[in-house]
């Protein structure tokens, strides 16, 4: 619910609206929604544009640094209740307000990218106003970079719903007037979607409203405040497995019918440009240390939840050391799809231990891509990706026949 | 039956791919250019396309995003004799690509899998 609202210039309906979430982030929010006004008024000047801030109900003056920038256009202020946290619930808040408002067309842009160009509204509104639904990024990624996608999100999303959408989670998208009341209504939230797996949420919504997907080219890296990485990781893995697993439920009539997977529309895919990604470090050492680790610390819910074949596959893959370490594809996906048939037949306060169990292997299946694909450029090592996303594809029979409990 | 579209502006690859095709229980129609493609499958309705990236007039990767954008999930295959097209970002758009060849098992195969995803999602 919206706790708080300040609309200094009176809007009631526009044509589009850029909205950024928001939680402490005084430092950064102000250039952002200069960017974005500079954006609107130059790409858009004829259209009646609003630019929300939909916050947390922040205490470090984002709100004032929002609404003291100077703009073009309109802004609006939203903010829950104090205590209520998370991307999603900032979201809620937006989707309800967007009813009255009526856009065509709504971007929605995360407040610490520090190279956020003006041409990005472009490249996410044009879509839209051209007949697409839903529209994701492509950014330019190193090729560890978002290993949550390249290991468990873009396969697993790809090999359930059908649509190969690489960049799901970056964290920015665009949607058209069709899914505003959909999203308004939120069907099948949860805490998980009130946090980080509110993007997934809105993705999955739209494919089963059959909306036109298109991922636009941004053809530069993304760069953003850098918080602690592993302990944002560790949140996200669990908010977004559990959100993916949710899912799964309410939309099994639409995922158990998809056959393989195809491809979305392009927009901006004449931009070859060739940036260069941000350098990324990975311990390897480290990430195989936690799967091990994780091996022994969970093994007695393991033996629950994965088959004895899978259990040893998990001992015989320990055992290669690093040195000659392959977590198979092949065992990756059924541990995923036996995961998540346990998860479904789980009480509800035992499924965050599952979704904790799941996660040093996680770490194990990302060393042995960091330790396939190190020599190779990150044209190579996504088609590695790509193959993955197959072997999920083939054995989705797998998941069916799991799922339906033979 | 289902019908396909081979786009190629070598006449042998169009004559094989034809014949191989129709033998495999497909109805085939061919171009020989990427020539008002559009209005061809507007109005032949194809159930898919197979089309060759290097055509002397037409890149194959620009027609790939023409049809996208009109036909959002009609499934098209890359047909190439060579693989450097995966650099760029167009080639996304398609449903498969598969590498020119006399032998084509592996074509066969990827046209049934794009026919067979298409159809669960009607």
């Amino acid at each position: 619910m919206i706790y708080a609202e300040e609309n200094p210039s009176g809007v009631s309906e526009v044509d589009l609206v850029v909205a950024i979430p928001t939680f402490n982030e005084v430092a950064n929010i102000a250039t952002v929604t200069s960017q974005v006004d500079i954006g609107l008024t130059k790409y858009y000047p004829n259209l009646k544009s609003a630019i929300i801030v939909c916050d947390n109900h922040s205490m470090d003056g984002t709100r004032e640094a929002f609404l003291e920038t100077k703009t073009k256009n309109p802004k609006i202020y939203l903010s829950s209740a104090p205590g209520e946290k998370g991307k999603g619930a900032n979201l809620r808040n937006l989707f309800e307000r967007l009813i009255t408002l009526r856009p065509q067309a709504v971007m929605i842009l995360e407040a610490d990218i520090r190279n956020v160009q003006p041409e990005w509204i472009y490249n996410f509104i044009e879509p839209i106003l051209r007949g697409a639904g839903y529209v994701t990024p492509i950014y330019v990624l190193h090729k560890y970079e978002s290993t949550l996608s390249s290991v468990v999100v873009y396969p697993f999303i790809r090999c359930l719903y059908g649509r190969r959408v690489r960049q799901s989670i970056a964290g920015d998208c665009a949607f058209g007037r069709a899914l505003i009341e959909h999203f308004a209504t939120v069907p099948h939230w949860s805490s998980f979607v009130a946090e980080k797996g509110i993007d997934i949420w809105m993705l999955i919504n739209a494919l089963y409203l059959r909306q036109p997907v298109c991922q636009t080219v941004i053809g530069l890296p993304k760069l953003h405040r850098i918080k602690d990485p592993h302990a944002q990781i560790n949140r996200a893995f669990v908010q977004l497995v559990g959100t993916l697993f949710d899912l799964m439920v309410p939309f099994q009539d639409f995922w158990m019918r998809v056959k393989w997977s195809k491809p979305t529309i392009l927009f901006n895919a004449d931009l070859q440009e060739a940036e260069v990604a941000i350098p990324m470090d990975v311990n390897i050492s480290r990430l195989f240390e936690t799967f091990s680790r994780g091996l022994d610390t969970y093994r007695d819910l393991l033996n629950q939840v994965l088959s004895v074949a899978e259990m040893h596959k998990l001992d015989e893959i320990r055992s290669m050391g690093i040195q000659h370490f392959n977590f198979p594809s092949h065992t990756w996906a059924t541990i995923l799809f036996d995961m998540a048939v346990a998860y479904r037949d789980a009480p509800s306060d035992l499924r965050p231990s599952l979704l904790e169990a799941l996660l040093p292997l996680y770490y194990g299946k990302v060393a042995s891509y960091v330790r396939k694909t190190e020599r190779m450029s990150t044209q190579q090592a996504e088609e590695v990706v790509e193959n993955k996303c197959m072997v999920f594809e083939e054995n989705k029979s797998y998941l069916l026949s799991r799922w339906k409990g033979n | 039956m289902a019908k396909i579209l081979v786009v190629d502006d070598e006449e042998h690859i169009r004559l094989l791919y034809s014949e191989e095709l129709r033998d495999a229980g497909y109805e085939v129609i061919t171009a020989e250019s990427g020539y008002k493609l559009l209005e061809l499958i507007e109005s032949e309705k194809p159930d898919l396309v197979v089309l060759d990236i290097k055509m002397v007039d037409y890149n194959g990767l620009d027609l790939l995003q023409d049809i996208r954008a009109k036909f959002y999930d009609l499934p098209v295959i890359l047909s190439t004799a060579y693989d450097t097209f995966k650099e760029d970002t167009k080639s996304m758009a398609a449903d498969f690509y598969v590498v020119k060849s006399f032998d084509l098992t592996e074509l066969k195969k990827k046209i049934a899998m794009a026919l067979e995803a298409r159809e669960s999602f009607e």
